[in-house]
């Protein structure tokens, strides 16, 4: 099959049958449920342990009100972790590279935390629109720009999740690619290009988990102003 | 059970002779009843579950189970299942059904990264699990071990004062000799003021006695010479001084006599 570089990028289909959402839900089959017992095993007590110390690096700062949003968080940090981290294997569909589902993870999470604000202290929510020691003359165009950053939040949640992956996937391609057409003519420069690559993939790793990270942070950040 | 009780209701019914009526109904009721019965919520078996085994599966390579070199070892030996490995990546890439590409290279870039990962920090990461669980484990240890510490001292405790108590006689004892001291004492001191008080006042009553014969001794003598010294009349006392002043000449005349 030959593969263009946007191939990867195609919603998948198997004999006609969209696999989108068992792309999606895959992550969820390597994770096992915990069971009853006390002591188990390597996999299960690693998983556990990652699961509580990222509930406790989320919901530290959040007050008693926002632990409501414990579940949801983890559960998101953890699916993002995955997904990010399976599309680095080769012929992998990363899902989080579209921007449909980013934007469909993005908006209704931050509209939530807007409204929570909006609706139970909506002055302290407004007031967050001016930061504090602002000089008086420059309050209006303040407040316009505020509004602004406000707005593109879930935009920028969004777009930056997709634009991170994808075009960490891109480059990886494209100089895999290099490599490959570089290897019968140069090569040396084949080579040299190939260590590149693994710095390359070293840093794709690192991205991948945080971006993911980044993303569920700035919910937590966009909640903590809210609740 | 509520398709067993709901069956025997039906049954009573169909008994009454309602049979053809609730028959249908008997067969829906039924079925309802069993999709609306609860999934697995826990275990099924309640007894203890066996122990986990202590390691998983033998894997060469990180993929192939070792089962599966066992599988081959009786027919092909021990280069049976590389040779079979061999070919299947040749009859792959020969007839072009797995094609090299830059997905390729990207592929063989990751699988090292993840490779060199696992290598490097595969034991580490297992250590920190097995040291999890032992923690897990060494707490609950440490609460029982406490509680059996706690337990032998109030034991050895008990013990002392079961000691203790043996050794209450002898202080009874000695409370009790002082005891009988104090009241011994006591009673001697009462005995004294007893006798002291009673010599009192019999010393009171002789001194009495004594004051009182005085008193009668004085005023008899007194009476006796108040009734002399009346009795004597004027004429007795110039006789006996006239006898008196006689006597005395004579006996100043034998007294002269006598120097």
């Amino acid at each position: 099959m030959n593969l263009s570089f946007f191939d990867q990028f195609a919603s998948p289909y198997f004999l006609g049958i969209p696999l989108i959402l068992l792309s999606m839900l895959f992550p969820a089959l390597l994770f096992p449920t915990p069971n009853n017992r006390w002591i188990t095993n390597r996999l299960s007590t690693i998983q556990l342990w990652s699961l509580h110390s990222i509930t406790k690096q989320l919901m530290t700062p959040l007050n008693k009100k926002g632990h409501k949003w414990a579940l949801i968080l983890t559960s998101l940090t953890t699916l993002l972790l995955t997904i990010n981290l399976l599309g680095l294997l080769p012929y992998t569909f990363t899902p989080t590279t579209q921007l449909s589902m980013n934007m469909a993870l993005a908006f209704p999470l931050w509209l939530a935390t807007l409204l929570t604000g909006l609706r139970n202290q909506p002055s302290i929510s407004l007031g967050h629109l001016l930061p504090e020691g602002t000089p008086t003359p420059l309050i209006p165009a303040l407040i316009m720009i505020e509004t602004t950053s406000l707005l593109i939040r879930p935009l920028a949640l969004g777009v930056r999740l997709t634009a991170n992956l994808t075009a960490g996937h891109l480059l990886i391609q494209l100089i895999s690619t290099a490599i490959t057409a570089l290897l019968p003519i140069m090569p040396t420069v084949s080579i040299l290009t190939t260590s590149i690559l693994f710095l390359l993939t070293i840093l794709e790793v690192a991205v991948a988990m945080i971006q993911a990270y980044v993303f569920v942070l700035l919910l937590s950040l966009y909640l903590q102003e809210n609740i | 059970m509520p398709t067993a009780l709901i069956g025997t209701v039906f049954e009573s019914h169909l008994r009454l002779g309602f049979f053809k009526k609730l028959n249908g109904n008997f067969l829906i009721i039924c079925s309802v009843l069993h999709t609306s019965r609860p999934l697995h919520t826990t275990q099924q078996c309640l007894a203890p579950l066996p122990p986990l085994p202590e390691k998983g599966g033998e894997v060469r390579y990180g993929l192939i189970p070792e089962e599966f070199f066992q599988f081959l070892y009786p027919k092909t030996g021990v280069t049976g299942p590389y040779m079979l490995g061999t070919g299947l990546v040749l009859y792959l890439l020969s007839k072009e059904i797995y094609v090299i590409n830059h997905e390729t290279v990207a592929a063989a870039c990751i699988l090292s990264v993840i490779i060199y990962g696992v290598k490097k920090y595969g034991s580490d990461v297992a250590a920190f699990a097995d040291k999890l669980n032992e923690e897990k484990v060494a707490k609950a240890l440490a609460v029982k071990n406490e509680a059996i510490k706690d337990l032998e001292t109030a034991i050895e405790r008990e013990k002392k004062e079961q000691w203790r108590v043996e050794g209450r006689n002898y202080l009874f004892d000695a409370k009790r000799n002082n005891i009988a001291m104090l009241l011994e004492t006591n009673y001697r001191e009462r005995l004294l003021t007893v006798y002291n008080e009673v010599k009192k006042r019999l010393d009171y009553q002789v001194a009495m006695q004594n004051l009182k014969r005085q008193k009668e001794q004085d005023h008899m003598i007194h009476w006796v010479e108040k009734n002399v010294v009346q009795s004597i009349t004027p004429q007795q006392q110039k006789e006996s001084i006239a006898k008196c002043i006689l006597d005395l000449k004579a006996l100043s005349k034998s007294a002269q006599a006598a120097v």
